[in-house]
């Protein structure tokens, strides 16, 4: 039941060996230790395990690792660090814990890259399936309309 | 990670500071007394960064900022250059205050204050002193600033004394600033921990990997107070990639090669359950239980004038019982633990945030002494008091004993919300009374709750009630039952504030007094509180038209040294009975001084949304004596599109100084349900506020 895979994955292509019916977000996270793509749910509803799949964002604890073959992934290793999203995260000093923020930041890499400009409501729509249990919704918006306005804020 | 060891061998200038029985020590490195071992470590290094070894957990509140903060005040060094490193575990890292080490009660900050300050503050001077004697200059003439030392010439970064240094003498009495001096404090320079949690860096429980690890779930009981009597292990064993299953007091755990093999060979095992008296219960039962026991005699905790005749004799008056559900912590971190006990020594990857229970932990498992036992504190992905439990800590030791390899143990959502631990159910029985003029003159306060701290938070926020209600009755009945229950952020405020701040307004209902003004003349011998209350009306501009909202709310609220009031704008949609939060005004007085201005506004963001997730949304159920809810879909937490607008207003007061994580919370419930009763004549006696409710008083 065990096979081999290869992954693309931030530009850099990853043998695993996996179940094949095992979610893609064990597989980065465990088998190839790509941490910072989280588990919270399982079930899709937390949005903590999102990655890019061929340019959209998806929820990789609902798709499995032969979903995913050959498909270019990005993880939040694999935006750059002078990305307009991740610098207004820190300008806004978004995350508290900081564990639910990779997901909520892919979320927002994929929106903006379907919309550079979204209004506030189509950030509200989009963002609302993610959870934060500390509560930075408030500020996870703000970093994304500032990151859309080219990182002016 | 830093061992103790290797602290010892780090370069450059190090002081420690160290907890002895009169009180805390700055000590230089190496120069420990005997038997004792430092608290705390700070580091200068010989390339000018400073970094400091924090003994509280991050979990999100920001400490790992706002401790190193104060050394770097004091020592006035550059931002840019402070690093922050989790300090190892042991007896010596205790709290000086609580006697543990231990992050709660929001009290980081707090305790740490002065020892840090004067520590930064000792390290400057022996810097000063050094560098007179290397520059042969008088040390009035130099001066030490941003991280160099000027000699109004010419300027040499710390660094370059920091070998010298050490062999100063510590000053006996090194000289603080003075509040106009300061270049951190009060002002809110960016958190340390943000950037690696931003680019996906931050190392968490989950995250922990050793070599030649192996993986554990465990499966635990449908209904609580159960224990594993008959497991069928044949089938899970066959699954590819099992090591071993096995029974433990909590469960069965299922060990593998990797977590997903875990997850199949669970499925295929069979366990049989030992009875429970829970067993069979619904919420319908609970709630009977808990009726039933207020009826029972309880602990009388305080007594104060005669409030059984004020209340008979009083006009207005209001008597209620509000019923409060067990509570989820819902950190999006679910338990995780990797443990390694090995013949010689442990290791344990944790976050936690109790290292000295861990450490207590390790030892009875591991029988090995506490100095073979090193305790990784990793970042913790949300704590609120869950994390400060170390059952899943023990479990991955317990595994790890017994397999003799590295495991990692990790909860799934759906054990996560099964283990319990929850905020505990209550119901509470409330009579208060008010006189002509509709000022309340008597309050008795009953409630039946499973005890924590020995039932000190069963009263917490009413035996020491800051309002000033002459006839005064508190009393306790300790429920005993299997459902396991723990600290939830701000513990037994979160449901005596909602009991007291809804009294309060229903005898202002009754009386036609205005919700502030019954507030303000209970205060008015408590000049911080009466302010808190004040700037919380006028700020949301009480008495006119809500901005967004179609009702306003209030509620006050004194919780672990800070005094917090929120004022709630809230609509509602009678059809479907959903309740809608628009703004909510928040002000705080936490002290003389606030740290760090913005660590304080997103402490309290985050208590107003937890608050109102848990006021709208959150109730564990029960079914067949076990937890009914099984993940987010069936315990949902508040999303963006339900959070309402926050401003934060923070006052400050000469006294002692409170505490910043939990306070924020209490009072958000409390102000939404009130804004109700102003605007609908919706009378809430028990939360969630969820549609489902609402419509039944509508
Ligand atoms: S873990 Fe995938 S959505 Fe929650
Ligand atoms: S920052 Fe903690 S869950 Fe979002």
């Amino acid at each position: 039941m065990l096979k081999d895979f290869s992954l693309r994955i931030n530009g850099r292509t990853y043998k695993v060996t996996a179940f094949e019916e095992e979610p893609l977000l064990w597989v980065i996270r465990e088998r190839l230790r790509l941490t910072g793509t989280k588990f919270g749910c399982g079930m899709g509803i937390c949005g903590a395990c999102t990655v890019l799949l061929e340019g959209k964002a998806v929820r990789s604890c609902l798709l499995t690792v032969r979903d995913a073959v050959d498909k270019p992934i990005v993880t939040i290793e694999g935006v750059p660090s002078n990305h307009p999203l991740k610098r207004a995260w820190i300008e806004h000093q978004v995350p508290q814990c900081g564990y639910c923020q990779p997901g909520q930041l892919m979320e927002a890499y994929a929106l903006l890259l379907e919309n550079p400009r979204p209004t506030r409501q189509q950030i509200i729509e989009r963002l609302s399936s993610h959870l934060c249990r500390c509560g930075t919704y408030g500020r996870i918006l703000m970093a994304v309309e500032a990151a859309s306005r080219g990182g002016k804020t | 990670m830093i061992t103790r060891r290797e602290l010892l061998r780090l370069g450059g200038f190090t002081l420690s500071v160290m907890l002895m029985p009169e009180g805390y020590k700055i000590l230089k490195a190496g120069e420990t007394p005997k038997g004792y071992a430092p608290n705390l470590w700070i580091n200068l290094s010989r390339d000018n960064y400073l970094t400091v070894f924090v003994n509280k957990s991050e979990m999100g509140q920001g400490v790992y900022t706002g401790l190193p903060m104060l050394v770097a005040e004091e020592l006035d060094f550059p931002w840019e250059r402070v690093r922050v490193r989790p300090a190892p575990a042991g007896r010596p890292y205790v709290d000086p205050k609580m006697g543990i080490q231990l992050t709660g009660g929001s009290t980081s900050v707090k305790n740490m204050y002065e020892i840090l300050r004067l520590a930064g503050a000792s390290m400057r001077e022996m810097l000063l002193s050094s560098a007179s004697k290397k520059l042969n200059l008088p040390k009035e003439k130099l001066r030490a600033e941003g991280g160099y030392i000027l000699t109004g010439e010419r300027k040499y970064a710390y660094g370059e004394f920091s070998e010298l240094a050490r062999k100063e003498p510590l000053p006996s009495k090194p000289r603080l600033k003075e509040e106009r001096e300061f270049i951190y404090i009060g002002k809110s320079p960016p958190r340390l921990d943000v950037p690696e949690k931003v680019e996906g860096k931050a190392v968490f429980g989950i995250d922990a990997f050793e070599e030649g690890m192996l993986y554990a779930v465990v499966e635990r009981p449908p209904y609580f107070g159960a224990k594993p009597m008959k497991v069928e292990t044949g089938e899970a064993k066959k699954v590819p990639g099992i090591v071993d299953v096995f029974t433990l007091s909590s469960g069965v755990a299922v060990c593998g090669e990797s977590f997903w093999s875990c997850q199949k060979g669970r499925e295929r095992l069979k366990v049989e359950w030992s009875e429970s008296f829970v067993k069979g219960w619904e919420d319908k039962d609970f709630e009977k239980y808990f009726r039933q026991k207020l009826k029972e005699r309880g602990e009388v905790v305080r007594v104060k004038g005669s409030p059984q005749s004020s209340f008979e004799k009083a006009p207005f008056k209001v008597e209620e019982t509000y019923i409060q559900p067990y509570l989820y912590h819902a950190t999006m971190e679910p338990m995780s633990c990797l443990a390694w006990v090995k013949k010689e020594e442990c290791l344990v990857y944790a976050p936690t945030q109790s290292q000295t229970w861990v450490l207590e932990t390790a030892k009875r498992i591991s029988g090995l002494p506490e100095s073979k036992i090193r305790v990784i504190t990793t970042y913790l992905g949300g704590g609120f008091g869950r994390k400060a439990n170390v059952e899943f800590v023990a479990e991955a030791l317990e595994i790890s004993k017994r397999l003799g390899k590295p495991v990692k143990l990790i909860y799934t959502r759906e054990d996560d919300l099964k283990s319990g631990y929850f905020r505990p159910y209550s119901a509470t029985l409330i009579r208060a009374s008010a006189d002509r003029e509709g000022n309340i003159n008597s309050l008795s306060f009953k409630i039946a709750v499973q005890p924590l701290l020995g039932g000190r938070a069963s009263v917490e926020g009413v035996e020491n009630i800051p309002y000033a209600i002459p006839n005064l009755h508190v009393e306790r009945v300790d429920v005993e039952l299997p459902v396991s229950f723990w600290f939830w952020r701000s513990v037994g405020s979160t449901h005596n504030a909602f009991s007291i701040e809804r009294v309060i307004d229903r005898l202002a209902y009754e009386a036609k007094r205005d919700a502030v003004d019954i507030r303000l003349k209970l205060l008015k011998d408590n000049p911080v509180a009466y302010r808190v209350v004040q700037t919380a009306a006028e700020k949301a501009g009480w008495g006119s038209r809500p901005k967004r909202g179609e009702a306003m709310g209030i509620a006050y609220h004194f919780s672990f040294g800070s005094h917090a009031c929120h004022v709630a704008e809230v609509s509602l949609d009678r059809k479907s009975g959903k309740v809608r939060v628009h703004r909510v005004v928040a002000v705080m007085d936490v002290g003389p001084l606030v740290v760090h201005p913005d660590l304080l506004v997103s402490q309290v963001e985050s208590g107003v949304i937890m608050g109102l997730s848990m006021a709208l949304k959150e109730e564990v159920r029960f079914k067949g004596g076990g937890v009914e809810n099984t993940n987010f879909h069936t315990y949902p937490l508040l999303t963006m599109s339900e959070a309402p607008q926050i401003e934060v207003h923070i006052l400050t007061s000469n006294r002692q100084m409170g505490g910043v994580g939990e306070p924020g919370l209490p009072p958000t419930a409390p102000a939404v349900a009130n804004a109700l009763l102003w605007g609908y004549g919706i009378k809430v006696n028990r939360l969630p506020m969820s549609p489902e409710y609402i419509k039944t008083l509508t």
